[in-house]
């Protein structure tokens, strides 16, 4: 339906004055003051931190909340938050933070290190129940605790069990029971790897060496809460602007669901002598219609990422308000190779060849083609590796290899069991167009007609992560934080997010010993060694990186297009001077 | 009349509890949760919110639960939007939706029978087939399609309304929603209005009307009108419950924070109490409007008693 809206109201806009010769959609009157109007898609699951798990309330949370890193506003990259300072240890375990001591909450409480130490114990409460709270996981006893589970200890001795491969207790989630001679003792919250070393100094210990924890720390789930005001009011209540205590550059004013949530600049934040908008107002939308009305009729004056509707594309990527970047998000084809006959690697790599990834990503305008797994130009230093380019030739010799040949030994795709293999994917936008396409093109190159199976969102994830779809699906990844580690992982174990049934112990090993690296470069080089194992694997076919797509007015500075899009707001302003609104905004200063 | 009304509103509580069985069992039914997204949950988080939620326990636990909720409408709190109680969500939303749908069918109803009473009683005439070209227009063109042309027009070019938002009922930002909902009722009752006028204006007690001399502005307006709105009535007890409760497309186009709003994304979110509260809220207004219908039956009709 959105899609018919999208159309109508595009083939109507043909019709309309455009505002192209200013260079510019629609008005550019900035409004007055310094207030930023943001489009900022669906409504917020919550305004608690550690409750909201996508993008676009990350988005929110970085108004409202900081942690002890922030993402820097260009690169995503970590950037001085209410740490000011942080040591790292040599293998990567230990990771000290020294806060800033004028870091306040908005009702004037001192932040110290006591607060991160009860947020973080707080997001890993089992009856809490955060779904994020495995990003955590990384922190020695994080995924016990989070899991309600127990230590098993001798009964004789009183030792501990330990892990073998990480050297620490052994844990056991809340259904196992006792072995003969073991008892289990319950993890508590104190358990978890984080303490305050001082009112100024938090330190977090791990499970394993992690190089990525630092960039990692930006992530919403870290961001510092109000003890005080959460025991006071409860989980639920406490975000209402009457009860709230933020801890970010704003504080919340209004929150009306689905309509607005407001913000003032905050004069208690640590850094407000430099935050330049007084106002920040956030509004919902979906349909990328509306929002773009709303932006060309000058309601708003940035849009969400992805809020460019696909034929509008070529109009706006010509005018200055069009921010385009390569985005840390990839879109692949994920092969279950559990089930003939995609348990044949050569299959699956024919399939891989026969797909031309620039004909797929000119369709889609706004995405780059992909032969990798990791994207491209999102990770300076990180090697480039060899994935598979388009040739339909080889892939018609694999298959013949795999048996599907006719007596002259020629590949006879009349061989090939079509019954056994489908291309599964979610009915949103535009994955049918895109299903149809690589439907086309397997057609064309192969003479395989794969079937489709279309299914709604949430179904289709069920049966996807449980492996019950057949030959291939629809998938994608947006990293958690920014290291190429965030992709590699979600094949470092057989369930969960890997979704393919593919799984090595030598990959495992590899991304291990990549984190145990001191060297970042070596480190990189590491992990793209096992990345080429996953390539090599043809679990998975990928297609291309994603982008930015978003708009902005020409006088709204300091928002840049970064790999997530996602925004420090205290260094945006609104530039009221014409004359410079062509110049780049100055650096920001940690 | 009174045992009349209170038997009718008697027979909708277990005709709300079925509806909401049924709800409760297809969205059980579904696969897939509140929790389930691109990125697959560890299986100890999902342990912890599905005991969090009370989704560990029978399912008949969980359903004498709901149904208990249900009689005493209370609906516990949304899954998606943590700590927001079903109840506020309904009361927060239900206004908005109300008074676009207040609004558009006052509107439809002024313009629709007004053209539709001109078209009957000067049937034939060009002011007949103007008026049920334009109610034929209005009914084939959906609101999905007349909304975005309003909006082209009025808001992206001419620049008179916003093109999306609300501010709240007596703004500039109420009237493009209003318009385009209200056009296809227009027709709707422009059409039945005429049809209806016809038809009493042929009937026997309106030539007896005519044979006493009365004027035809007193026949029309006095004998007529009251026979030929009946289908009118009949038709506003579904549309206007419809209409306040909550419009899909038109909400979404003009991002109104109403019970379309809610309700669509509820069911895209699996969150069950919301749904099951939007679907008890929507299902007793329409039994309520129905049987405000039925009452009003019997004040235009002096034929019909209860």
């Amino acid at each position: 339906m959105a899609t018919t809206v999208m159309l109508v109201a595009l083939a109507l806009q043909a019709c309309a004055p455009t505002a192209a010769d200013s260079g510019y959609f629609g008005k550019t009157d900035p409004p007055p003051g310094q207030t930023l109007r943001y489009i900022s898609g669906p409504e917020p699951q919550s305004l608690d931190p550690q409750v909201g798990t996508g993008i676009v309330e990350a988005r929110i949370y970085m108004a409202f909340f900081e942690g002890l890193v922030i993402y820097d506003p260009k690169t995503m990259g970590p950037y001085p938050g209410i740490a000011e300072k942080w040591d790292i240890n040599d293998n990567f375990t230990q990771f000290t933070f020294h806060l800033r001591n004028n870091a306040r909450f908005s009702n004037g409480d001192p932040i110290t290190a006591e607060d991160f130490v009860w947020s973080l114990r707080r997001g890993l409460d089992p009856k809490f129940a955060a779904e994020y709270a495995y990003i955590a996981y990384p922190i020695l006893n994080a995924e016990g605790y989070n899991s309600a589970g127990s230590f098993v200890r001798n009964k004789a001795t009183g030792a501990y069990d330990l892990d073998p491969a990480t050297h620490a207790r052994r844990f056991v989630t809340r259904d196992a029971k006792p072995e003969p001679g073991k008892e289990f003792v319950p993890i508590r919250a104190e358990d978890v790897g984080v303490e305050a070393m001082d009112p100024m100094t938090v330190r977090y210990t791990l499970t394993q060496p992690s190089p990525y924890f630092l960039g990692m720390m930006a992530h919403q789930f870290f961001m510092v809460v109000h003890r005080k005001s959460i025991e006071k009011y409860g989980n639920a209540n406490w975000v209402q602007p009457k009860n709230i205590v933020t801890s970010g550059p704003f504080r919340l004013t209004e929150w009306v669901p689905y309509d607005r949530i407001v913000g003032l600049k905050d004069p208690m934040y640590w850094d407000a002598a430099n935050v330049r908008l007084e106002q920040i107002r956030f509004y919902p939308a979906e349909d990328t219609t509306t929002m773009m009305n709303l932006y060309k009729a000058g309601a708003v004056d940035a849009l969400e990422n992805h809020c460019v509707p696909l034929p509008w594309n070529d109009f706006i990527r010509q005018l200055k308000d069009y921010m385009d970047a390569p985005e840390e998000g990839n879109f692949y084809i994920q092969i279950n190779t559990t089930k003939p006959p995609m348990n044949d690697i050569r299959v699956r790599r024919a399939f891989s060849l026969s797909l031309d990834r620039d004909a797929l990503a000119r369709f889609r305008r706004v995405a780059k083609p992909l032969s990798v797994f990791i994207p491209e130009g999102i990770y300076p230093g990180y090697p480039k590796m060899k994935g598979d380019s388009f040739d339909p030739k080889r892939a018609k010799q694999l298959l013949a290899e795999a048996g599907y040949r006719d007596a002259a030994g020629n590949f006879d795709p009349s061989k090939f069991p079509v019954d056994k293999v489908e291309y599964t994917y979610n009915n949103a936008d535009p994955w049918r167009q895109v299903a149809e396409l690589l439907q086309s093109q397997w057609k064309q190159n192969l003479g395989i007609t794969v079937p489709l199976k279309n299914m709604e969102t949430r179904t289709f994830f069920t049966s996807r992560n449980k492996l019950e779809y057949q030959g291939l699906s629809r998938s994608g990844w947006f990293g958690d934080y920014m290291d190429p580690y965030t992709f590699l992982s979600l094949f470092q174990t057989p369930t969960g997010n890997n979704g393919t049934g593919w799984w090595e112990k030598s990959y495992v090993d590899k991304l291990d010993d990549a984190n145990r690296t001191h060297d970042p470069m070596e480190r990189y080089r590491k992990l793209g060694e096992a990345e080429q194992q996953l390539l090599d694997s043809a679990a998975v076919i990928p297609i291309w990186v994603t982008s930015t797509d978003w708009v902005k007015k020409p006088y709204v500075k300091g928002m840049y297009a970064n790999p997530g899009s996602l925004f420090a707001w205290k260094f945006v302003y609104i530039e009221h001077d014409r004359s410079k609104w062509e110049a780049p905004a100055p650096e920001p200063k940690p | 009349m009174l045992r009349f009304v209170v038997r009718r509103l008697l027979s909708t509580i277990p005709m709300v509890l079925v509806v909401v069985s049924l709800t409760w069992g297809l969205i059980r039914l579904a696969p897939g949760s509140f929790y389930t997204g691109e990125k697959a949950l560890p299986p100890a988080i999902e342990q912890n919110l599905r005991a969090k939620y009370g989704l560990d326990k029978p399912w008949y636990v969980q359903y004498g639960k709901m149904i208990s909720n249900t009689a005493r409408l209370d609906f516990g709190s949304s899954l998606k939007y943590e700590g927001q109680p079903v109840n506020a969500i309904l009361w927060r939303a239900f206004p908005v939706s109300a008074m676009v749908g207040l609004l558009a069918y006052s509107l439809s109803l002024l313009v629709g029978i007004t053209s539709g009473l001109f078209a009957a009683v000067r049937h034939n005439s060009k002011w007949d087939y103007s008026s049920m070209t334009l109610s034929m227009l209005g009914i084939s063109v959906p609101t999905f399609v007349l909304g975005p042309i309003l909006v082209l027009f009025f808001s992206l070019t001419l620049y008179w309304f916003p093109p999306a938002r609300w501010d709240g009922f007596a703004t500039r930002s109420a009237v493009l929603p209003v318009l385009t909902l209200s056009v296809i009722y227009m027709a709707y009752i422009a059409r039945l209005t005429r049809s209806g006028m016809l038809e009493v204006l042929r009937s026997d007690y309106i030539r007896t009307a005519r044979a006493k001399g009365l004027s035809e502005t007193a026949i029309v307006l006095k004998h007529a009108f009251r026979g030929g709105i009946i289908p009118v009535v009949s038709l506003t007890g579904p549309a206007l419950a419809g209409l306040i409760t909550g419009t899909v497309v038109v909400e979404r186009i003009f991002v109104l924070p109403g019970l379309g709003t809610y309700f669509l994304n509820a069911n895209l979110n699996r969150d069950e109490p919301l749904i099951l509260g939007i679907v008890a809220f929507i299902s007793i207004t329409i039994l309520v409007c129905n049987l405000l219908v039925d009452v009003a039956y019997a004040f235009i009709d002096p034929r019909i008693r209860y």
